[in-house]
């Protein structure tokens, strides 16, 4: 068991190290990004892009540095200037980077000539002195560029969290709550009326995009319900902006406890609504398989109660594969719900992650991204761990 | 393969990655012999740059490479033709494109978003007696024939002579709007046997790039926007020297390659002369000039929608100038909060740095507005007396002055210098163009001696204070100069900087910019170079400043203070006193205001992810006002909602227009 996570615990790592090398790259060769704002702001009224601007933001985001030191510096910080070994400075004119491009010659002291295409180079001893953050390794994820700017992402992703784990946490229990019996009663009633109704109602969940389903609840429960005097719910955001009359509910104070549940309402509603439907179609075929088993059966015929049979035996077989499932939802309750927190205006961590992608805020979408693949990594590895428990016929080794 | 083997390989990769990063060929000296300089940024392969041998080191042999034959010197083999020009404007019926993506505007609205030439209709420089490219299939008919362009006897597309088709490139964005108008343009075009080859493409690519697109007139039609300001400018759209072309390192946004010296001399003329008689008669050549060679078809102005609670007064929406500016005459009886959504939050509120519509729309409420910009001219509510310093009444004096070496001074074409030697050199030692500008505008050589014009502008606030009741001082404005113009301070653009050649402080409420000779900016009265900023205020947030004031802060590192970023000190009508990020603004009136005390008493900012959750909100009735910027146009659910009389909605032509550029070269 040691063994196995162990080096369980290396795959992880790893993979977190090439998924963060892979995306890292990613972002930056991707179109946009600060140099063609500058290029916007600037050469959009007619001027060239100015050198000074190009160096001085070049230098900010450092690029002006080669692909690999940069990731370095990102990841924990490192290089900061040449190494220092036995109080010498070695490495000082090791060329880590290029700041204007163009066809050079260097000549050497010892006559040599190159040809180089760097009309800038970048040192080593040139990082002296520059700002840096302490790498992701030692949870510095750098500053906001352009969401908020110059705040840094650990306290920006601080202010989404708690909203993001309040809408998912919410959704993905009530799903639970109501997908388990739900999928137990349609299996065990299986071709009744109610499965039919169940089985109706879930197509269509599965069938319509989040999107979709947002917004025909926003039409309806938010603006017709209050044009013909029904409590309507509100369109948009986590809590009121000043107190408003609701029919039956009364009137709503900002920021009370009873606004933020009603705010709450529609999107836990639509994102319940999506995950339930999925849910429920699982528990149903993974019951109506194990109801099938011969040990069913023989529960069946050695007098058992069929309560007994159905919550003993079979829904702990049953939920085998769903346990593992539900484990991996780990990282979408941290991540948030892109979509959804969108429609909604819902300030969490989705809604973040496509702003900084829209914006090309790089540290931002970078820190949710790793953020995600650290947690999906990890509930992959509590699955696994999860198996030997739930079925004691699996062993790790 | 094993774990194991995995593993151990990874291991290797990571080590010598790490290694490889870390070793190199160190050499303790090098000197770099630059032989072509390209943009790190823009990675430029093509620019034309003067190639030069330097004799750093004797034994070097520095190959020179061989000057590129220009491009975009080739006449369009079509369009160079007057007549297909003329006759692609007269088949272009402009009501029916406004139509197509304003069903729901009156007859009356469409007739005002029609556009004949680059200013909008009624403003001060606009020239009525421009032709108007009226639609008449008939009279395009015509002219194609004349220019040898007939409808084969089979029918179909025009051919020529040689039989081939008159078809044409057309690029634009991939904006559903463009490709809405897009496609019945098309349509019409067709009917006059024009056949285009239609490509839409990213915006942000197709309008931005520097290395493909619009900037490198990779075009032979094309539709875009230009966004009009209260003043029309168009020095760098229209003049000859403002063509982007390899030689000049694609500078300038004369993207049809138009060159004709009358409208050329008028346009520049018009942005660097002050008499405003003789601008409106430079900017009427121009226009007749414009229309005469049909390069660009003027189409529509958008139509800017907005939408606010039915009870709320005082309101007043403008193409030229942002609704907040009358935040003070804002009115809702009955509550003391109004609330105003936003589809984009601000970065921050450091608008130096800043340049979205948010920050500065935000901005406005917290800051004074000394000069506003309605309808296409400026106000001074800001300023002593609301008078903007112009010329004739003595708030600017334009002098003559004697050139000596060493002085700074701006050329004809606008770049800054040092004259020296009997030369002009730009900040690299180049030589620059040795014309100059005299008094009267009139171009002339540049000698030790000769007369040039400076200007000095005194702009007068009227005195206030900021919100913590300090009373704003000369150092908060000595403050100001010297973040604004400090090149490590992260602003947008140093060119007036850069073109300033003293400023003096002689009251706390005062300031006197001279700027360098030859440096007449047309706008000089309405565009103050820099603001206030507090410089007594005390810095909270941990850092090495905390505890000091912003007058201790170094200006590259302003952009790194909460202080700045977002809980500024502002001297205007209202007060922020809370941000949740996301989510909305809290302002609150601000007591000490100088101007007129607003009479809502609070105002909320929401933030909504897009602008439909802010359509949503604002039938729902929890948001008082969604602005142009929020909202994408005229709305049917909001017009809908307007017509049944649930909350009020305005549709004004806005400042942005679009328009069909026609390239009159080829690569």
């Amino acid at each position: 068991m040691v063994t196995y996570l162990v080096r369980r615990l290396f795959q992880m790592v790893f993979v977190l190290l090439v998924v963060t090398f892979v995306s890292y790259t990613l972002f930056y060769v991707a179109p946009g990004g600060p140099l063609a704002a500058i290029g916007q702001l600037q050469g959009a009224k007619g001027g060239k892009i100015r050198e000074e601007d190009l160096v001085r933001v070049m230098q900010q985001y450092e690029l002006d540095l080669y692909h690999v030191p940069r990731f370095l510096r990102w990841i924990i910080g490192e290089p900061r200037g040449p190494i220092t070994i036995f109080g010498q400075e070695i490495l000082g004119a090791l060329e880590i980077g290029c700041l204007k491009e163009g066809q050079a010659q260097r000549v050497y002291p010892d006559g040599r000539v190159e040809t180089t295409n760097c009309v800038k180079p970048v040192y080593l001893k040139d990082l002296v002195g520059r700002t840096t953050t302490l790498g992701i390794l030692r949870f510095d994820f750098g500053r906001s560029q352009q969401i908020s700017r110059g705040m840094p992402v650990m306290d920006l992703l601080g202010t989404r969290i708690v909203p993001t784990l309040v809408l998912m946490g919410i959704s993905e229990l009530l799903a639970l709550l109501i997908a388990v019996p739900i999928g137990i009663y349609s299996a065990v009633k299986q071709y009744s009326r109610f499965d039919y109704f169940i089985t109706t109602v879930t197509f269509v969940g599965s069938a319509m995009p989040t999107l979709f389903l947002g917004v025909m609840a926003i039409l309806v429960f938010g603006l017709l319900f209050k044009d013909i005097g029904l409590p309507f719910l509100p369109a948009q955001g986590a809590t009121s902006n000043v107190e408003i009359a609701v029919p039956l509910f009364g009137m709503i104070t900002p920021e009370s406890i009873g606004d933020k549940l009603w705010h709450l309402a529609m999107p836990v509603g639509v994102l319940t609504f999506v995950n339930l439907a999925g849910w429920s179609r699982f528990i149903r075929s993974s019951m109506l398989e194990v109801l099938r088993q011969d040990y069913i059966r023989t529960a069946r015929s050695k007098g058992l109660e069929e309560t007994t049979v159905i919550l003993k035996h079979a829904l702990r077989n049953a939920l085998i594969p769903f346990v593992t499932l539900v484990v991996t939802l780990i990282p979408a309750v941290f991540g948030g719900a892109i979509i959804t927190e969108s429609v909604f205006s819902w300030p969490g961590m989705g809604r973040l992650y496509i702003e900084a992608l829209n914006l090309s805020d790089y540290p931002v979408a970078m820190a949710t991204l790793m953020i995600s693949t650290f947690l999906t990594l990890f509930a992959f590895l509590l699955s696994d761990l999860l198996y030997p428990i739930v079925d004691p016929r699996i062993r790790l080794n | 393969m094993s774990d194991k083997k995995l593993w151990r390989i990874a291991s290797v990769l990571a080590a010598g990655s790490m290694i490889l990063a870390a070793c190199g060929n160190a050499t303790p000296v090098i000197q770099t012999v630059v032989v072509k300089e390209t943009s790190a940024a823009i990675k430029e392969t093509s620019i034309v740059v003067q190639t030069k041998e330097v004799s750093v080191e004797k034994t070097v042999q520095v190959q020179v490479t061989a000057q590129p034959k220009a491009d975009w010197s080739t006449p369009h083999p079509i369009l160079s033709d007057l007549k297909v020009r003329q006759a692609l404007a007269t088949c272009v019926n402009r009501d029916d494109l406004i139509s197509s993506v304003y069903p729901t505007l009156s007859a009356e609205d469409k007739a005002k978003l029609r556009m004949n030439t680059f200013i909008v209709k009624g403003t001060k420089f606009y020239d009525s007696n421009a032709i108007d490219y009226t639609y008449d299939i008939t009279a395009a008919g015509k002219l194609l024939d004349d220019a040898g362009w007939t409808i084969p006897k089979n029918g179909g597309f025009r051919e020529n002579a040689n039989g081939d088709r008159l078809t044409l490139k057309f690029l634009t964005t991939n904006a559903s709007f463009r490709q809405t108008w897009s496609a019945v343009m098309i349509k019409q075009l067709e009917k006059c046997g024009v056949q285009l080859a239609a490509s839409y493409v990213a915006g942000a690519a197709y309008l931005f790039s520097p290395q493909t697109g619009l900037r490198r007139r990779d075009f032979e039609l094309s539709a875009y926007a230009w966004v009009g300001q209260p003043d029309p400018g168009g020095e760098t759209l229209y003049a000859c020297n403002q063509v982007p072309l390899p030689t000049n390192g694609w500078a300038g946004q004369n993207y049809m390659g138009w060159c004709n010296q009358a409208a050329s001399t008028a346009i520049r003329l018009a942005n660097n002369t002050l008499d405003e008689n003789e601008r409106k008669k430079q900017y009427a050549i121009v226009q007749e000039e414009f229309a005469k060679d049909m390069v660009s078809l003027p189409l529509f102005q958008r139509a800017e929608a907005a939408a606010y609670n039915k009870n709320l007064k005082g309101i007043k929406f403008d193409a030229t100038q942002y609704y907040p500016a009358s935040v003070t005459d804002w009115e809702l009886p009955g509550k003391d909060t109004v609330v105003l959504g936003l589809s984009q939050e601000p970065s921050s509120l450091f608008g130096l740095v800043e340049d979205s519509y948010a920050t500065s729309l935000v901005n406005q409420f917290l800051f004074s507005q000394d000069i506003t910009g309605y309808n296409y001219d400026y106000q001074g509510p800001g300023m002593v007396d609301q008078k903007l310093p112009k010329i004739d009444n003595g708030g600017a004096k334009l002098v003559e002055v004697a050139v000596k070496d060493g002085d700074k001074l701006v050329n004809s074409t606008g770049d800054i210098g040092t004259f020296k030697g009997g030369k002009l050199l730009d900040g690299d030692g180049k030589e620059l163009t040795a014309k100059v500008k005299n008094l009267k505008g009139e171009e002339i050589d540049l000698k030790e001696g000769v007369m040039m014009p400076q200007l000095a502008v005194t702009f007068k606030f009227v005195p206030r204070t900021w919100s913590d009741g300090q009373a704003v001082s000369k150092a908060d404005y000595q403050l100001g100069y010297k973040l604004t113009c400090d090149h490590t301070s992260g602003a947008v653009s140093y060119d007036t900087c850069d073109r300033t050649s003293k400023v003096d402080f002689a009251t706390d409420t005062s300031y006197t910019i001279t700027y360098v000779p030859g440096y007449t900016p047309p706008l000089y009265y309405a565009t103050p170079l820099f603001g206030a900023y507090p410089a007594h205020r005390v810095i909270e947030s941990e850092g090495p400043y905390k505890g000091k004031t912003l007058a201790d802060v170094e200006p590259k590192d302003f952009g790194t203070l909460k202080e700045i970023l977002e809980t500024p000190l502002g001297d205007g009508p209202y007060i922020l006193t809370k941000w949740d990020k996301q989510q909305r603004m809290v302002l609150t009136a601000n007591p000490k205001y100088w101007g007129p005390q607003p009479k809502v008493k609070n105002l909320i900012i929401q933030f909504f992810a897009e602008s439909q959750g802010a359509i949503a909100a604002m039938l729902q009735g929890t948001v008082d006002i969604i602005g142009g910027e929020t909202l994408p146009g005229p709305d049917k659910s909001i017009h809908d909602a307007a017509a049944a009389g649930k909350l009020n909605e305005v549709v004004i032509p806005s400042a942005t227009w679009e328009h069909l550029d026609i390239n009159l070269f080829v690569k």
